[in-house]
């Protein structure tokens, strides 16, 4: 019984196909056989696939060993650090490098800015963005054509540009060096991707749901708080993450409106290059601290980043 | 008592749009404005308006002209490369299908480290004495002494060598963009194009890279404009040295503000920087993008 239905929607597909060539084939999902006979582009023979994969291990051997080596390098001893030769493995694995980084005056503060500026800057990217790109995709005005425009030319506008003046808007705003007028020029940079980001999720949400919500008797405010952003939740995560990432990673804007009370951790890292002299140890200890969270975060939540990554850049 | 749909979307979209104008916009134009003027570095300094003078002096630098040129050179090499490289790993996971869906993601850890850690550590690999790099083309016997190539110290390949970092934060996206747009060449098609005994050079040329066109252009254009502006890889390695070899325009932008104290000048040449990036980008979206309709 069962194979006979099988046999049936099998034919029912290949004649949709042959009858519509240019079909989008997303839901035509042929029978896959072991080992030969692919879909599309996938390899079939097994040699070419063991070769293909020797490519990707040699490939990944490649990427990967440049953070690896950070890694390594931090657990030396602060003299092998920067021994001649030097070693890909550490002679002698310590910690002497993360005490010493983290011991440093300011350091933990900085990762205390750190987190306090991204996490304003991800709040009032999202408080700003969603209600806008639902405005933009679900009235489709004219209004709303021209203001995603101007957020994509925006996204050209050179943080270099509009440091400074941004600077001294803060001066006289009363708010230099302080993590919300950091948080705000980094806004400046998620704002518009979280626009498109929010836009592309909303696309995606059938109209007809807030149609039922308002003959119902809510408003459309109502609607869009109680109905829809319900639905885009998973969109909306991914959008927060960008928009942390964003400015966790921060540097320009950092430098340029930070002084010693709000400074975030990239500037404290660039800084040791200069303020202590060349102190690589605490260097490498420092950037690994700082980047394996987020790492480790992306990792966690992978399948919804790189949805959301690629829908980005699809849609753009 | 209910405001028409069109009020509603734009009450919307007004206080982000408030914000870009406030936070965005307002500095713009402070820029532009600036440019006009002779200012001195001291707050509360004389402001003395000088015409175009910003401009004729930017123009006739050796170090604008030339931070131009190197900018350009910059962002060919990081996004041709990226993009040969993204290929070659997109085409690569397609290939493999499924199975290789964990490696995927896992080749996408560079783009959540930040620029300026990726700038350091490469740094560290490339830097002459104890630069690993060097070493270890030593040892293979491909060098005859470690410090042979002076990834960071010679004038003439330095501007390469400091986009390496950039090539490797960003080739997961491109990468990841375009494996995206694979996936959606209708699999028919391929085999079609198999049956008519076309090779792997033709299926890649006139078929696969056609068919991507839309989705390549959107990676080109999106990466070109960030790597025209970067500035955080190139400080931390070279801060634009030896003698300005790697100077690109963000860096020479900030120097002139910052070092030289001269932000008259320093608007001007940023003022034709946002210009030259907006006339390319709107010249690459016309012509090879061709905006869709929605959105």
């Amino acid at each position: 019984m069962r194979v006979a239905e099988k046999t049936t929607h099998d034919a029912g597909t290949s004649a949709t196909a042959a009858a519509a060539p240019s079909a989008r084939p997303a839901v035509v999902r042929p029978r896959r056989r072991r080992g030969v006979n692919r879909e599309g582009l996938e390899a079939g023979r097994r040699g070419t696939r063991t070769l293909l994969w020797i490519l990707l291990a040699a490939a990944m051997v490649l990427y990967g060993f440049p953070f690896l080596y950070l890694l390594f390098t931090s657990f030396k001893t602060p003299i092998d650090t920067i021994a001649v030769p030097p070693t890909i493995l550490p002679r002698e694995w310590t910690l002497e490098n993360y005490t010493n980084a983290l011991g440093r005056n300011g350091v933990l503060a900085s990762f205390i800015n750190s987190i306090q500026t991204a996490i304003i800057s991800t709040l009032l990217s999202l408080l700003l963005a969603v209600p806008a790109a639902y405005g933009i995709t679900r009235y489709k005005t004219l209004s709303g054509r021209i203001f995603i425009m101007a957020a994509l030319v925006t996204r050209m506008v050179p943080p270099v540009a509009i440091g400074i003046p941004l600077a001294s808007m803060m001066a006289s705003m009363g708010l230099s060096d302080t993590p919300i007028a950091l948080s705000i020029a980094h806004t400046t940079i998620s704002l518009p991707l979280s626009i498109w980001l929010m836009a592309s999720f909303f696309e995606a949400v059938p109209k007809d749901l807030e149609e039922a919500a308002t003959v119902d008797g809510c408003s459309r405010l109502g609607a869009l708080w109680r109905v829809v952003i319900p639905v885009v939740s998973g969109g909306i995560a991914v959008t927060a993450i960008f928009a942390f990432l964003a400015s966790w990673n921060e540097f320009l804007f950092a430098l340029l409106m930070t002084a010693i009370r709000s400074q975030t951790t990239p500037v404290v890292i660039a800084n040791f290059q200069t303020q202590f002299g060349l102190d690589w140890g605490s260097m490498t200890a420092l950037a690994a601290v700082y980047s394996i969270p987020v790492i480790l975060l992306t990792l966690l939540l992978q399948r919804k980043i790189v949805a959301g990554m690629t829908l980005g850049a699809v849609k753009g | 008592m209910r405001i028409s749909d069109r009020r509603f979307a734009l009450f919307l979209m007004t206080p982000a749009a408030l914000f870009l104008a406030v936070f965005v916009a307002f500095p713009l134009f402070r820029l532009v404005a600036d440019s006009f003027f002779k200012i001195s570095p001291i707050a509360g300094g004389p402001r003395d308006f000088v015409g175009l003078d910003n401009y004729v002096r930017a123009f006739a630098s050796e170090a604008f002209t030339g931070a131009g040129w190197r900018t350009l050179a910059y962002t060919l090499v990081v996004v041709t490369l990226e993009f040969a490289l993204g290929l070659g790993m997109a085409l690569l996971f397609t290939m493999l299908g499924r199975s290789s869906q964990i490696w995927r993601t896992v080749f996408m850890y560079p783009l959540m480290i930040a620029p300026i850690v990726a700038g350091l550590l490469w740094k560290f690999l490339m830097i002459d004495n104890f630069g690993l790099i060097g070493t270890l083309l030593h040892q293979a016997g491909i060098l005859s002494n470690p410090n042979q190539i002076g990834w960071l110290s010679d004038p003439n390949i330095v501007l390469y060598s400091v986009a390496i970092p950039d090539i490797w934060l960003t080739t997961s996206f491109m990468c990841l963009v375009l494996f995206a747009g694979l996936q959606n060449i209708p699999g028919d098609l391929i085999e079609a194009a198999r049956l008519d005994g076309a090779r792997a050079p033709a299926m890649l040329f006139r078929i696969i890279l056609p068919l991507l066109r839309p989705v390549i252009a959107v990676a080109l254009v999106v990466r070109g404009i960030d790597a025209a502006r970067a500035f955080d890889t190139i400080l931390i390695q070279t801060n634009g040295g030896p003698q300005s070899a790697s100077e690109t325009m963000s860096l020479l932008i900030y120097r002139t503000m910052i070092r030289f104290g001269d932000p008259g000048l320093a608007s001007a040449m940023g003022t034709i920087y946002l210009l030259a990036m907006l006339a390319v980008a709107f010249f690459a979206v016309a012509t090879i993008w061709r905006p869709g309709k929605d959105t």
